[in-house]
């Protein structure tokens, strides 16, 4: 008798698969050391760093909501409308800041409150009236920003709110302040996901819908606590944004959707277990900045970057896609 | 190669002891059958007690009723004597009711350690205490399932034993269980695996906990289990007690034991020139070295319990998957592999087995079904004449008898007997000279089923080659001129209905036939 | 540079990048595709690279704090249409003989009365809008029969024909023939393309259009018979590159500059101007 064993090949391709990304990046990021000699410093670090976060605190939103719904690009969990709760929140703070005059504390209180309604709206759409992600939040995202400009009238608003400008400029032991505070919020949202109860729970659903409700879990809890909590986040971008943009204007969200999904799905092939992870979604933000910054060192036409970042998400994807293949 | 012995020696439940888990006289009813009417259960403590029956002898519908999946129309649950609420999985996990469904339903990319304490973890002021977990997951494996895993490896790294094992820990980690149900487990395992399995099993056995073993396989209940409860009808048709190796015969007979009638239609072949060739065909783990002759005018069955690599190598044929060596012909011309296309191109017709999602497009009416996989025979210039095809499809479906009779009402308010003749009926308008019907009358109700077997006997009459997959044994005798018969991934006998009754048939499928043996 | 969308983007651009060459220097181009965010993170770029100088041409708010981070590692930086406190200098169109001409020019062509559109969606964050479209405000307080219709537009910074015919279409079926005479872009004229495409499709060139910039494209627009684009201010973007330049090059040389070089403009009334003035700026010949 012999029993029919597996054999190797899937192995192979996976291990190719989780190579192929990490390898393009090394070479890229040594490509520009030698080309731009000032590439490889602590001051560009920080710089890159700097450039990362708004990107960073999106990918922590964007993570959880894939996490909690599966990998699956099409049928699992996204949330593609976290950079427009973004800047809806961050344009009725300046609104509220420049045109009605009122304190920060009652604008950031408004423009969080707005964020998290809209990720209340996004997890109803998803769990109670059955939408499948995707969908749903490409539709709110074009909502959202439909009412940003509502708010803005379409126009730039200036703000120096001592707020605004001390997140932007302040430092705290020799950190740039906003990068003090962005770790810490990705410290926390990596220790909710990898390191709680809660996480592993969360965890579960996506990983097997089925296995979470066979382990007693309330799966659609999980499902809209993730679109909640992505809402969140946006709100704490929105801070972010304005204090990069010393203001709010109209037209960002496209580019902070491109780099957010980038850098998450980035994160997953950086990972050990080959999936979408909080911290492999601030990696993810990282890199994607270290490229910006990179490719204009070495005068890579702006043109030119875009299409490079998007032929990235390909292979990003592909390698995924590859690596499911060959999973289970 | 010879079985191999069991390395265990069962531990016999005190004689006559009271039984700690009791369903009694359970009845349910859905529209158009009643799946169980009146069937019990009694298990001991320590005692492993199987249940066998043919499919729809109401196994399944049994087990769901105790998993509260079902809440029954009549009977009750009993556990150490005291009633537990029917209907309510909650109330049924809270009793130490646990399941280890067939399916494995774990993350691949969770550790041993998540896996077995998700939904309990244990948790410290700095998180999930990540190290007692997984040594806490380590002993248990090694206590209570004799098994040495280690707890931080991934279950996509594990092989499909381990992840049994694992599934088990995780049912039983509380410590709360009391009663364990098994549901076909040993179907994806190789033999060595399945030795694994029945070790941690009598593991447990030793600790007192009352298991049920649901299983296909007679050889393992026979070996495995202390008693054996049978089903027919939803009905108990004996209880054997105690069961030994000996009583696989008994076993079947019991299951069996029904008029196959004149359902079938009478048989009338002209055998001609072989049509369909499979020429040492593999693909690992599901099967291997499969070779097949079928010809044109002829009805060739393939037997084989779910898991034996029948729906693979179905799967394989139709061009739904690629076999890993081996060929394909089709009149003597090799067949691309992996491409229903180039399979329908050769006048390949399939059946599928899941006719609701695979087999008819719902939301399209008969007429726009049966015509879809030949459109270029009413269509002009790339145009679909509709009067022409719907005339054509008006055609087949009186011919074919599909009701109602107006094609264009939508596929999905069909009842499943006339799905099928409506998959059936676009097959024929190919002008397909090889059909391959994947459990053609599953879920359908037993006058329709003649109906589709005097359909499948019209089409080998008009010189078709008719190749029928299917798990009903019976009606493979019936229907086929010879039967082909899977177990574990191999071809193990090949019989035909002159010579064979369904007591052998079945023995053969379930590996409970001494002559015929396992796979060697 | 804060993209390289359009003539005035271009031309500033080349003319800077030539002039440096020419001068004899290196140059690290960087462009941020009409997205003022970009622009702003592209200044990381020079700060890693520790260029010499900085020209930065155009930008919102967003890039003050870069300014202020190359200030302080050393690097000088210069500005193209944008006032900074961290800059050396400044060079720009002489924006107060813009706002005031183009707003008398306005008036002109409404005959001192009528109901006139304000495309206006910078004038709060770029300081040489403000200056251009509250100066042309300024002329027209003093033609009380003129009104300016509230509320403003907003057009887009990027991709803003398309975007402005959009707004235009929608602006019109909102104001029925009779009841508007002029659509003004205060501040530059990508815009005013499609407003004037807008205007032809609905036949509603009764409506008279004036903007800012006179590049090749729009005094073509201008020089059509019977065009409703009627007055525009040129302005010579190659030549506020390259003076741009030039200021770099005398403050190595240690000269003193001013805080603010301004290049003359060239008013545009009317079809015969704008060829007249489109063979002077060197773009060819129009019929």
């Amino acid at each position: 008798m012999s029993a029919i064993l597996a054999i190797g090949r899937p192995q192979l391709k996976s291990a190719f698969a989780s190579v192929v990304p990490l390898a393009i990046f090394l070479a890229l990021l040594g490509y520009f050391g030698l080309r731009a000699p000032g590439f490889l410093e602590p001051a560009t670090l920080i710089l890159i760093l700097k450039q990362a976060i708004p990107t960073a605190v999106l990918g922590l939103g964007l993570s959880i909501v894939v996490i909690a719904g599966g990998d699956d690009v099409v049928a699992g969990g996204i949330d593609l409308s976290v950079p427009s709760i973004a800047v809806l929140s961050a344009a009725i703070i300046a609104d509220q800041l420049a045109n009605h005059g009122s304190a920060a504390v009652t604008a950031v209180a408004l423009g969080f409150a707005a964020a998290i309604a809209a990720g209340a709206a996004n997890a109803l759409l998803v769990t109670r009236v059955g939408m499948t992600p995707l969908l749903a939040t490409l539709a709110t995202s074009t909502a959202y920003i439909g009412l940003s400009k509502v708010v803005t009238a379409n126009r730039r608003i200036d703000l120096s709110d001592p707020l605004i400008v001390t997140l932007r400029d302040g430092s705290i032991l020799g950190l740039p302040l906003g990068l003090a505070i962005a770790t810490g919020l990705a410290v926390t949202a990596h220790f909710a996901v990898h390191r709680s109860r809660w996480g592993l729970r969360l965890q579960a659903v996506g990983g097997n819908r089925d296995a979470a409700e066979i382990a007693g879990l309330k799966v659609r809890r999980f499902l809209a606590q993730s679109f909640l909590i992505a809402g969140a986040f946006g709100g704490a971008a929105s801070l972010f944004v304005l204090a990069r943009g010393s203001g709010s204007t109209p037209g960002v969200a496209e580019t902070l959707l491109m780099e957010t999904v980038l850098a998450t799905f980035l994160g997953a092939a950086f990972s050990p277990r080959r999936v979408v992870t909080v911290w492999g979604a601030v990696l993810g933000a990282i890199l994607v900045s270290a490229l910006s910054i990179g490719f204009g060192s070495v005068g890579v036409d702006v043109f030119w970057t875009g299409c490079i970042k998007g032929g990235l998400i390909l292979i990003v994807v592909a390698a995924s896609a590859l690596a499911r293949r060959s999973g289970t | 190669m010879t079985a191999p012995v069991l390395p265990l020696t069962p531990v016999s439940p005190p004689a006559g002891a009271s039984d700690f888990l009791v369903l009694e006289a359970i009845s349910k009813g859905f529209p158009g059958v009643q799946a169980l009417d009146g069937a019990g259960l009694g298990v001991r403590a320590g005692e492993i007690h199987g249940v066998v029956g043919e499919n729809g002898a109401g196994k399944s519908t049994l087990i769901k009723v105790l998993a509260g999946v079902y809440r029954p129309d009549a009977g009750r649950i009993l556990l150490n004597g005291a009633e537990i609420e029917t209907g309510s999985p909650d109330a049924v996990q809270a009793a130490g009711v646990r399941f280890i469904h067939q399916e494995l339903n774990l993350v691949p990319h969770f550790t041993v350690a998540e896996t077995i304490f998700l939904g309990q973890e244990l948790s410290g002021p700095f998180g999930l205490r990540t190290g007692a977990m997984r040594r806490a997951a380590e002993a248990f494996l090694k206590d209570s399932l004799d098994a040495a895993i280690a707890g931080n490896r991934l279950i996509a790294d594990l092989g499909i034993a381990e992840r049994k094992l694992v599934q088990i820990a995780r049912a039983l980690i509380d410590g709360k269980a009391r009663v364990v149900v098994f549901d076909e487990p040993t179907a994806p395992l190789s033999h060595t695996e399945i030795e694994h399995l029945f070790r941690a099993i009598d593991a447990l056995a030793r600790r007192g906990i009352a298991m049920i073993y649901v299983s296909h396989y007679l050889s393992e209940i026979t070996r495995i289990c202390h008693r054996v409860s049978v089903l027919r009808n939803g009905r108990n048709v004996g209880l054997v007690d105690p069961v030994g190796p000996d009583d696989a015969d008994r076993l079947i007979s019991l299951m069996v034991g029904r008029d196959i009638g004149d359902l079938y239609p009478k048989r009338n072949h002209a055998a001609a020139a072989p049509w369909l060739k499979l020429t040492s065909l593999s693909q690992s783990p599901h099967y291997a070295d499969v070779d097949l002759e079928l010809r044109r005018g002829e009805i060739v069955g393939l037997a084989g319990l779910i898991g034996s690599g029948r729906e693979e190598l179905v799967d394989t044929i139709v061009g739904l998957a690629r076999p890993a060596s081996g060929s394909i012909s089709i009149d003597g011309r090799p067949l691309r592999s992996g491409s229903t296309a180039a399979a329908a191109g050769r006048g390949l017709a399939h059946v599928p087995r899941d006719r609701r999602n695979d087999g008819l497009v719902l939301a399209m009416n008969v007429a726009d079904n049966i015509n879809l996989a030949s459109l270029e025979a009413v269509s002009t210039g790339g145009f679909v004449r509709r009067g022409a095809a719907t005339t054509r499809a008006q055609q087949s479906a009186e011919a074919l008898d599909i009701r109602p009779k107006t094609v264009s009402t939508a596929a999905r308010l069909l009842s499943g007997g006339n799905q099928q003749k409506v998959v059936l009926a676009r097959g024929l308008a190919t002008g397909a000279s090889l059909f391959v019907l994947d459990e053609p009358t599953i879920g359908v109700d037993v006058g329709a089923k003649a109906e589709i077997y005097a359909l499948i006997e019209r089409l080998a009459a008009e010189g078709a080659a008719v190749l029928v997959s299917s798990s009903d044994p019976a009606e493979l005798l019936g229907l086929c001129d010879r039967i082909l018969v899977l177990l574990r991934g191999r071809i193990v006998a090949e019989v035909t209905p002159e010579t064979t009754d369904l007591d052998r048939l079945v023995a053969l499928t379930t590996g409970g036939d001494a002559a015929g043996g396992i796979a060697a | 540079m804060v993209g390289t969308q359009h003539f005035w983007d271009r031309e500033a651009f080349n003319g800077a990048v030539d002039k440096v060459k020419e001068l004899g220097g290196e140059v690290l181009p960087v462009d941020g595709g009409r997205d003022n965010q970009v622009h702003a993170d592209n200044h990381d770029i020079f700060l890693t690279n520790k260029v010499d100088a900085v020209i930065s041409i155009l930008g919102d708010a967003a890039v003050e704090p870069k300014f202020k981070a190359l200030q302080e590692k050393g690097i000088p930086v210069f500005t193209v249409d944008h006032l900074s406190p961290y800059a050396i200098n400044n060079t720009t169109s002489d924006n107060y003989y813009i706002g005031t001409t183009i707003g008398r020019y306005l008036a002109d062509s409404l005959g001192g009365k009528g109901k006139v559109a304000f495309f206006n969606a910078f004038e709060g964050s770029l300081r040489i809008c403000g200056i251009r479209a509250q100066l042309a405000k300024y002329v027209l307080k003093d033609y009380p029969g003129i009104e300016i219709v509230q509320p403003e537009l907003a057009e887009a910074f990027a991709n803003a024909p398309e975007d402005a015919r959009k707004k235009t279409l929608d602006l019109l079926t909102q104001y029925p023939k009779g009841t508007l005479d002029a659509i003004h872009v205060a501040c530059w004229d990508q815009p005013a393309i499609g407003v004037v495409q807008a205007l032809e499709e609905t036949g509603r060139t009764e409506i008279k259009v004036t903007a800012v910039d006179a590049g090749p494209d729009t005094l073509e627009i201008i020089a059509e018979k019977d065009s409703p684009f009627v007055a525009n201010i040129a302005q010579q973007p190659r030549k506020i590159g390259s003076t741009s330049a030039e200021n770099v090059a005398k403050y190595f040389a240690g000269q003193k500059l001013l805080p603010q070089t301004f290049v003359d403009v060239i008013p545009v009334k009317g079809a015969e101007e704008a060829k007249k003035v489109y063979a002077e700026l060197g773009y060819g010949k129009l019929n």
